[in-house]
């Protein structure tokens, strides 16, 4: 079960956020302030920070948490939406989402946040493929047979399951991937999109998983 | 600043050295022509020797002999040598025979005749040397004794001086002239250089875009534009931070009132979310889903409303550079695309590469432009279910275009606001030194937004 470590002074919203993410099986610790924090940092897989604090504000409490345990995600929850804001909050922390927000959107940046750090679950079924995310073994649940990539195969489609929901561009993709800046009307990206889905499409000509949004890029929706 | 320690006073104090060296230099030159002609005038009642003078005591002293003899005439010759000691002097017998000379130079005859005596005198007569002739004891019988003076010791001793030291004189009196003008330059270069220095510190500018004070080593005029200087530097940083701490204020003050209008909309979400888990009546979930829209728009307009107030007041950050804006539009619409497309629109997005695709912009100004425009599609053109980004190349300009299918402006939806969104698109947009074109009709809306490339207008 996925840890969450929530930091938020007003009572309403910290009892619906921590009720509702609790009702989708995650579990909740709220604090109302920062008192307190350093017992809970070594246990928990993720933080939301709310900014507008007693005591020590949230990007003061972020930037402790990030430098305790750099490898705890931390989402900045907070009704401050200034630019500059945003900015300080995304110097430390992964996310920033503002309020008033849904909380449908929280649960997915979440989402996103464990993925990232390969904390959720080991095993992510997409379609007709099952997925060992720790160590990327992929079954094909129609033969019961894993699915054999090559490097950049493999890279590619992590990358997308990094990503997963999110509409990726051609640039950020090949710059995600292979390291360097994106050259306009270089096809290797599309190539290995092609070979990588020949082997993970039922039918490649149709893709299912990997997704084309015409004009801006790929996809991979869970 | 003491009148000592000004720059005046070091001009003046340059001048009266100046005018002090030609005194000096008078006064010593004086003295030594002074002490010249002390030494070389003797018993002589007058500093200046006279021919007459001379001559008289020549005479007197020719007369004085008694006993003429060899002896008397060589003392005689002596004290006047150690009186005169160029002239040259000698005797000469009754029967023409030369005897006692001293220091004579020329050639002249053992034996005298009449004749040689006769051209001698005519010789002598008024020329150089100065030459008297007197007989010894007044007596004819003894001879006579001639002295030979050259005639440059009865010049002025100053025309001497000029004649002996005037090669010095004129080389003391260069120097003089020399070490005035090298004073005087190196005052002035002294103050260019200090002006020339204070015109570079003005024009060098700090990190925060003013000028850095000097550092004042003098306390003279220069020294006292400095300070004026530093001071203006001084009050110029304070203004500035003045200035600085009011926009703080201003933003500090609207993102807390931001907050705090986003606080209370985030608990009636919460509310609202709660309600909706329970079993409602349709007609209870349409209330609810008038209720998140309504929260959804008055998000947008508290964002909007800050936005436009900060950029009316000229306090909204604006950081300008050049990005390949195809890309960027392309990754911004990664976001919007979900939201549309949960709308159900059709989208159409077709974004060719410019020729020059970097514009000059602030990032998150045309991403807020972009924000604006789709939210404005998605409130107001909700209807036509169709959403297309497209981009436009001409030789004058190159653009994106953005259209939907909306009842068109002139027939807005029922969401129909103060035109905020729009307002703030303006104001950007003309921010950026962008253009842009809305063209709307019944059948849909056209936004254009144009980046005038800027070689073909100076070609026009």
């Amino acid at each position: 079960m996925i840890r969450i470590l929530y930091i938020e002074d007003e009572k309403e919203i910290g009892q619906w956020v921590s009720k509702d993410l609790t009702e989708r099986g995650y579990e909740v610790t709220w604090l109302e302030s920062g008192d307190g924090l350093e017992q809970h940092l070594s246990s928990k897989d993720i933080a939301i920070l709310d900014v507008m604090l007693p005591g020590l504000d949230g990007f003061s409490i972020g930037k402790r948490i990030k430098r305790a345990n750099n490898e705890l995600p931390i989402l900045m929850l907070s009704a401050r939406t200034a630019v500059e804001d945003k900015i300080e909050g995304l110097n430390f922390a992964d996310d920033y989402l503002t309020k008033p927000f849904h909380p449908d959107e929280l649960v997915a940046r979440l989402e996103v946040l464990l993925r990232r750090y390969q904390k959720n679950d080991d095993v992510l079924e997409l379609q007709h493929l099952k997925m060992y995310t720790k160590d990327m073994r992929i079954i094909n649940t129609l033969t019961e047979e894993e699915i054999l990539l090559t490097g950049k195969q493999f890279y590619l489609l992590q990358y997308f399951i990094r990503h997963l929901n999110q509409i990726l561009t051609k640039e950020q993709l090949y710059e995600g991937v292979w390291g360097e800046s994106y050259i306009e009307g270089d096809k290797t990206l599309m190539v290995h999109i092609r070979y990588l889905r020949e082997k993970i499409e039922i039918n490649p000509a149709k893709p299912m998983i990997i997704e084309t949004i015409r004009g801006i890029g790929y996809r991979v929706k869970l | 600043m003491k009148f000592f320690q000004s720059l005046l006073a070091k001009y003046m104090l340059i001048i009266l050295l100046a005018l002090s060296i030609v005194q000096i230099s008078y006064m010593g030159t004086a003295m030594f022509v002074l002490g010249i002609t002390k030494t070389g005038v003797g018993e002589f009642s007058s500093e200046v020797l006279l021919e007459s003078e001379i001559e008289e005591q020549w005479h007197a002293q020719s007369k004085n002999i008694n006993n003429v003899s060899n002896d008397a005439i060589t003392q005689l010759f002596q004290r006047w040598q150690e009186q005169l000691p160029t002239a040259s002097m000698f005797w000469v017998s009754e029967d023409g025979t030369l005897l006692t000379t001293v220091n004579v130079q020329e050639e002249l005859p053992a034996k005298w005749t009449p004749a040689f005596t006769t051209k001698f005198i005519k010789q002598r007569y008024g020329g150089d040397p100065f030459t008297v002739i007197a007989f010894l004891d007044d007596d004819v019988s003894n001879g006579f004794i001639v002295l030979e003076v050259p005639r440059n010791v009865f010049n002025p001793p100053l025309i001497n001086i000029y004649e002996n030291y005037g090669n010095f004189l004129f080389l003391g009196v260069i120097a003089i002239i020399l070490f005035f003008i090298v004073v005087s330059l190196l005052f002035f270069k002294g103050i260019r250089k200090r002006l020339l220095h204070l015109q570079d510190a003005m024009e060098i500018r700090d990190v925060d875009g003013l000028p850095i004070e000097i550092h004042v080593k003098k306390k003279d005029e220069i020294g006292q534009l400095e300070h004026s200087f530093n001071r203006m530097v001084c009050e110029l940083r304070e203004s500035k931070q003045r200035q600085q701490k009011e926009e703080q204020l201003r933003r500090e003050l609207i993102a807390n009132l931001s907050h705090d209008l986003r606080t209370p909309l985030t608990k009636v979400r919460a509310q609202s979310y709660s309600i909706s888990k329970e079993a409602l009546s349709e007609e209870g979930k349409q209330a609810l889903r008038a209720m998140e829209t309504s929260i959804v728009n008055i998000d947008a307009l508290i964002e909007n409303l800050m936005s436009y107030t900060l950029l009316m007041a000229s306090k909204y950050k604006f950081e300008p550079k050049d990005i390949n804006v195809i890309r960027f539009v392309r990754e911004h619409l990664t976001t919007w695309y979900p939201v549309f497309e949960r709308e159900g629109f059709t989208i159409d997005i077709e974004l060719q590469a410019f020729e020059h695709h970097e514009w000059c912009v602030d990032p998150i100004w045309l991403g807020r432009i972009l924000d604006n425009v789709f939210q404005n599609v998605l409130r107001h053109a909700n209807s036509g279910k169709y959403i297309g980004v497209k981009t436009e190349s001409t030789a004058s300009y190159t653009a994106f275009i953005i259209e939907d299918h909306g009842n068109g402006m002139k027939n807005e939806s029922n969401a129909k606001g103060a035109g905020i969104g729009l307002s703030i698109v303006d104001v950007m947009v003309k921010g950026m030194h962008l253009e842009w074109d809305i063209c709307s009709d019944p059948s849909g809306t056209k936004i254009i937004i144009k980046h005038v490339n800027q070689s073909a207008m100076l070609g026009q």
